[in-house]
């Protein structure tokens, strides 16, 4: 294609599919219904920085339609100053995991009334409502740019979540359960879900608030995982290291954590955060951003890389039609070798937190805050009392040093995360870990 | 536009009532890192949502691609013989006296022109110059956007909306301070919203760690909406009540705020964020008084589910975006009442927070990291807190609000003074 003569480089990623929501709601079905989405984002490198454009109805044939976008793309570039300059990178796919079952081979009648199974598992005594999701998003993904490179693939994200609530004398519990993947159907037999997440809603009515202030504190692989993703991996971002706004800015080779500490991201790995290749077209490869308590790598796209070093790009991703932005993938700790029971007896006197409601991190400023669902005070090396709505928040800086055990039974959470308004699948995962000096935030008092 | 009636007349051919929203819209942006533009962007997107009602049964479908609205159709009817049957009384007809066109967000003024763009970033940028911190990133927008709706009963309405934002982040040191700024007007101050970002990231270096303890606080109205709508505006969607998922369910005619304080929905305000003729089903907006003099009054409806409770629509109904549907919400929600200076008594003031949505969205407890905290009194800021959490829960909350501020601020549909709360609990480090 004849390019512009100020154009440097271009891509073009086009992504078309269809979007599956169920919704449940007290044995009421909601809605079942499926959208459909055809959207496309183009990029050009004018002299200085990037021309974007996003659009709609974009036919990856159509040549002229994509000339047309290119020129618009480069007059949009010409106001930009920053000189962004691309590292070279390899172009090769990995192959998408096998689904067992297609979800879009199943009909919308038959996914209702599995999701319907769930939902109403969780109708135990004591539950006041009950709602289950189910969302199936399958997108085929296309990407060429200037140099010659052509790939796509497609992908099928699923999964359910199921929400119970408790009340009894305006205590108002919930317990929460979700489930997702990228190896096709899965809603078959869960009903286990919906009564678990009914279980937990019931017991946390009974369960008394954390008396805040520093503790030890255990975590579970879901919220350690979490913890992972909001402690480090985001501070990790080559942007937000290119902009300034990451107090690991500048740390590479600088002890924060323990030997034993590693934490990956690994885009490669087939679980919920897998891509074949990222939104550039980049080969995805595990990225060690904390090598045995040391500071290894950032993450990048080819701008990031070519700007900061130290690492490998392949971690840009995107929504649909939607600019890619440097973002995790699969994040986890690695497994150490303590055995649970270990970790609890270690602990003495803390406690041990369970699931997650999600995270936040000020990555500048290195403070972040998550959340458990639920947890459990140890005393004397025991768990005893039920808690409720427990935050942990930390210096990213300083807590990692704080982490003096890492158990062995590694497990990933699928789900998804948010940056620059945009949302995209994602894992967490680490084995049990026992933090000392923990923040915990609640409002209980003696 | 012949080819939505085309599409509303195949519809009534199958199914009893039929909903069309096509959406079109185009926004311009730049973006900085640090104090130079490296992404200029322009997005034209559109979308069409179709809502079907056969029998009580409710069906519904979006596309982006209009140019298969057969598709979205027959995806909207094969969604409605699925869902379960519910007591349907209509789609709303055209209402007399209201015009058909609404320009209640709409500025002539605003024009998508990217060295618009760059010229609210310069000024973003001249604000910052005023404090010793940098420039991490920033970011302008400028948007315009049409929406028709159209029904099976004669509806046909059409909205146009335009907008501006600009937001910039700054760091000194280890401290970080952000600002932004939205308006459908071009009205905005983008050397303030820079000067303001400058500002706490300066300032809030050299913070002191604080005691856990009980504290006065007085949250930002970011702080406050941030916590508002992760807990107590859930709280008032009538779906929520019904389905036992609201803490406010029985609470009706009794009191959740302190009596000096109302809440309330104004769709009509000038200038807001949110304001509309229609929500977004097309009923007539209008002012919605969910708590008055502290007393709880009402709920939030749309046609769903005031048809299904026996209730009547409050005109709730929002949508998300061209290709989404509606869902309960408000258009601008007031917090008001008798104004003073809350700033003079020694005060905790927490300019926003890091992990709201954390809160229980069911009981409202939260336990939240402060952000650009400092000790205030006699109306200055005097030192910043390091780092600290604070917990409490957002309903009990409104009960112990002992003052707002005079000034207030729209934040998206929400428009909120400062508050001050006594006895928080506050967790040092």
């Amino acid at each position: 294609m004849n390019l512009p003569s100020d154009v440097r480089y271009y891509d073009l990623r086009h992504v078309a599919g269809h979007a599956t929501l169920i919704d449940i709601d007290n044995g009421v079905v909601e809605s079942a219904g499926t959208s459909f989405f055809n959207k496309a984002v183009v990029r050009v490198l004018g002299p200085h920085g990037w021309g974007i454009l996003e659009a709609d109805k974009v036919d990856p044939e159509d040549q002229r339609q994509i000339r047309g976008l290119i020129a618009s793309a480069a007059r949009l570039a010409a106001i930009t100053r920053q000189d962004v300059v691309l590292s070279d990178a390899p172009h090769e796919a990995l192959p998408v995991p096998q689904m067992l079952e297609r979800p879009g081979d199943i009909s919308l009648e038959e996914k209702t009334g599995l999701l319907s199974r769930v939902e109403k598992a969780a109708a135990l005594p004591g539950i006041t409502n009950r709602r289950a999701n189910y969302v199936e998003r399958e997108e085929r993904i296309s990407f060429c740019d200037s140099s010659g490179t052509e790939m796509s693939y497609g992908m099928c994200w699923s999964g359910f979540n199921v929400l119970a609530v408790a009340s009894r004398n305006g205590n108002v519990q919930m317990g929460y359960e979700r489930q997702h993947t990228i190896r096709g159907m899965d809603l078959r037999h869960k009903e286990e879900f919906g009564k678990k997440a009914a279980e937990i809603a019931i017991k946390l009515l009974d369960a008394g608030h954390a008396k805040g202030g520093r503790m030890r504190a255990v975590l579970d692989p879901e919220l350690a995982g979490v913890f992972a993703h909001e402690a480090v991996g985001h501070a990790s971002e080559g942007d937000l290291i290119q902009e300034g706004n990451s107090v690991l800015s500048g740390k590479i080779g600088e002890r924060i954590g323990d030997e034993q500490l590693t934490i990956v991201d690994d885009p490669s790995l087939p679980e919920f955060g897998f891509e074949p290749f990222d939104a550039e077209g980049v080969s995805v490869r595990r990225t060690e951003i904390v090598r045995n308590g040391v500071i290894n790598a950032y993450l990048h796209n080819r701008e990031t890389l070519a700007a900061i070093g130290h690492g490998l790009p392949g971690h840009a991703r995107a929504m649909p039609g939607e600019v890619p932005l440097v973002r995790m993938s699969n994040t986890f700790i690695e497994n150490g070798d303590a055995t649970l029971d270990e970790i609890v007896e270690e602990c003495g006197n803390g406690i041990l937190l369970k699931g997650s409601r999600g995270g936040q991190v000020d990555p500048g400023r290195g403070v972040f805050q998550f959340n458990a669902e639920y947890g459990y005070l140890i005393e004397d090396g025991e768990c005893t009392w039920m808690v409720r709505d427990v935050s942990l928040s930390g210096d990213i800086l300083s807590t990692l040093h704080d982490i003096i055990l890492c158990g062995n039974d590694r497990k990933m959470h699928p789900g998804y995360c948010g940056k620059g308004g945009q949302s995209v699948p994602v894992s967490d995962g680490a084995p049990h870990i026992l933090l000392k000096n923990a923040v915990v935030g609640g409002s209980g008092v003696d | 536009m012949a080819w939505i009636d085309q599409l509303i007349r195949e519809g009534e051919k199958r199914v009893g009532e039929i909903e069309v929203v096509f959406a079109e819209g185009t926004s311009v942006s730049a973006d900085l890192k640090r104090r130079n533009i490296s992404i200029a962007s322009r997005s034209d997107d559109c979308g069409l949502a179709i809502r079907v009602i056969s029998k009580g049964k409710i069906g519904s479908s979006t596309t982006n691609d209009p140019r298969h609205w057969e598709q979205c159709l027959n995806a909207a009817v094969s969604s409605a013989r699925l869902a379960t049957a519910q007591p349907w009384d209509g789609l709303p007809k055209p209402s007399e006296g209201l015009a058909a066109t609404d320009t209640s967000c709409n500025d002539p003024a605003i024009s998508l022109e990217p060295d618009a763009a760059r010229a609210l970033l310069a000024s973003l940028l001249d604000g910052s110059s005023e404090h010793p911190a940098d420039v991490t990133s920033g970011s302008a927008t400028l948007s315009m956007s049409t929406m028709t709706l159209a029904n099976s009963q004669g509806l046909q309405a059409e909205s146009r909306h335009t907008g501006v934002s600009v937001s910039l982040e700054a760091i000194a040191g280890q401290s970080t301070g952000s600002e932004f700024a939205q308006s459908c007007f071009m009205d905005i101050d983008p050397y303030a919203v820079g000067e303001r970002a400058a500002f706490f990231a300066a300032r809030s270096t050299g913070g002191k760690d604080i005691a856990t303890g009980s504290y006065d606080v007085i949250l930002s109205p970011i702080a406050y909406a941030e916590l508002l709508g992760a807990a107590f505006v859930p709280a008032l969607s009538g779906r929520n009540v019904h389905a036992r998922r609201s803490r406010l369910a029985d609470r009706l005619g009794e009191q959740v705020m302190d009596s000096r304080f109302s809440l309330y929905d104004d769709p009509h305000r000038e200038k807001g964020l949110g304001s509309t003729l229609r929500d977004g089903e097309g009923v007539p907006a209008r002012r919605i008084d969910f708590v008055e003099n502290g007393i709880l009054k009402s709920f939030a409806y749309d046609l769903r589910t005031a048809y299904r409770y026996g209730k009547t629509t409050t005109g709730s109904a929002v949508r998300g975006g061209a290709s989404s549907g509606t869902a309960i919400g408000h258009h601008n929600l007031v917090l008001d009442g008798p104004r003073d200076d809350i700033t003079q008594e020694p005060a905790i003031y927490v300019h926003s927070v890091i992990g709201a949505h954390t809160a229980n969205p069911m009981n409202g407890d939260f336990s939240v990291e402060m952000a650009n905290a400092f000790r205030m009194g006699g109306g200055t800021f005097s030192e910043p807190v390091r780092s600290a959490m604070l917990a409490a829960n957002v309903f009990d909350m409104h009960t112990g609000i002992v003052g707002i501020s005079q000034e207030v601020r729209q934040i998206g549909p929400l428009v909120l003074p400062s508050i001050r709360l006594c006895g928080l609990r506050v967790i040092g480090k």
